[in-house]
């Protein structure tokens, strides 16, 4: 695995987010599913209880893609990271407004846009032609 | 090490072009054409060049890097202390700083010659390359993004307003 960006990267991740999930419920209690304002991870990261699912989802598909296999690793920290990228761009539109269903701050949409650019820029540039099949 | 500067180059196409559509709201439709194409193929070329093996027409981009950054130079020149009016200073100026990190880089790999390394980098310093410009050209970029006219359209945070309106050039809202 450390030979494959791609794996590494999304095995990191994964288990960031997982652990990144985890924890904001730590900070949420109280808080709404799509409460537009939450609990601060770290005390910067606002997170409600429905993006601690998302990131709990996010880290998990990342984790299991990063351990299967160079193909499953590019092809979701692709997804991911374009994901990731349309929700920092729509984060700017929606942070304080009733549309807000993620409690997104400004802090999360740097985060979220950082992790977009790195994971697009991985998963389409890194091992270009590799194959689907599973490689060390 | 070209690896990690082409994708430095993808990440600074792409906060350009991100800012660059950004700023079209709010401007007139004079600057607000050029704007969404130059945004447009910005964040196009940012894209393709994580996707190549060399900086894509790279001596071009080069010159096209600039040309956003001499056109505001030029507007400023003429508008004097009014101002452009509709592009506001701080997202332009990092926009201008990103575009003038492609121009630097390009000339950088250029002189390096774009030749896929001997040795290809490792896993580690690789990735640990790719995140320090991630997350530089992030704190960048969103920030920017959120003084620009469409960051204006979001309310102070924590509060409850009405959905928000879009802020046509035409309009003159009150903030």
């Amino acid at each position: 695995m450390s030979t494959s960006p791609n794996r590494l990267l999304a095995t990191i991740f994964g288990a960031a987010y997982v652990l990144i999930g985890i924890a904001g419920f730590f900070v949420t209690s109280g808080v709404g599913f799509f409460d537009t304002s939450g609990g601060l991870l770290l005390g910067i990261f606002e997170v409600n209880v429905v993006h601690n699912v998302a990131h709990l989802v996010i880290g998990a598909a990342l984790l299991i893609a990063g351990l299967s296999g160079v193909g499953a690793a590019k092809t979701v920290n692709s997804v991911i990271g374009t994901a990731y990228l349309l929700l920092g761009i729509v984060g700017l539109f929606v942070v304080g407004s009733a549309f807000n269903l993620l409690a997104i701050n400004g802090a999360d949409n740097v985060l979220h846009f950082g992790s977009a650019v790195l994971l697009l820029a991985v998963g389409l540039g890194a091992e270009r032609g590799t194959r689907t099949t599973a490689t060390a | 090490m070209n690896a990690v500067l082409r994708a430095w180059l993808g990440f600074f196409a792409l906060g350009a072009g991100l800012i660059h559509l950004a700023l079209v709201i709010g401007s007139p439709p004079a600057l607000g054409v050029p704007l969404v194409l130059i945004g447009i193929a910005e964040f196009a070329w940012g894209v393709i060049t994580f996707t190549a093996a060399a900086v894509p027409f790279a001596r071009v981009a080069r010159i096209a890097a600039v040309v956003p950054i001499l056109g505001w130079v030029a507007l400023l020149l003429v508008s004097g202390s009014a101002g452009v009016p509709g592009i506001r200073v701080l997202p332009m100026l990092v926009a201008s700083l990103l575009d003038l990190a492609v121009a630097i880089v390009i000339t950088v790999v250029l002189r390096r010659g774009d030749a896929a390394p001997a040795r290809p980098l490792r896993s580690g310093p690789y990735l640990l390359g790719l995140a320090a410009g991630a997350l530089v050209v992030a704190a960048l970029t969103t920030p920017a993004l959120a003084a620009t006219e469409a960051g204006d359209l979001a309310t102070p945070h924590g509060t409850d307003e009405e959905p928000y309106q879009l802020n046509l050039p035409d309009d003159h809202p009150g903030h």
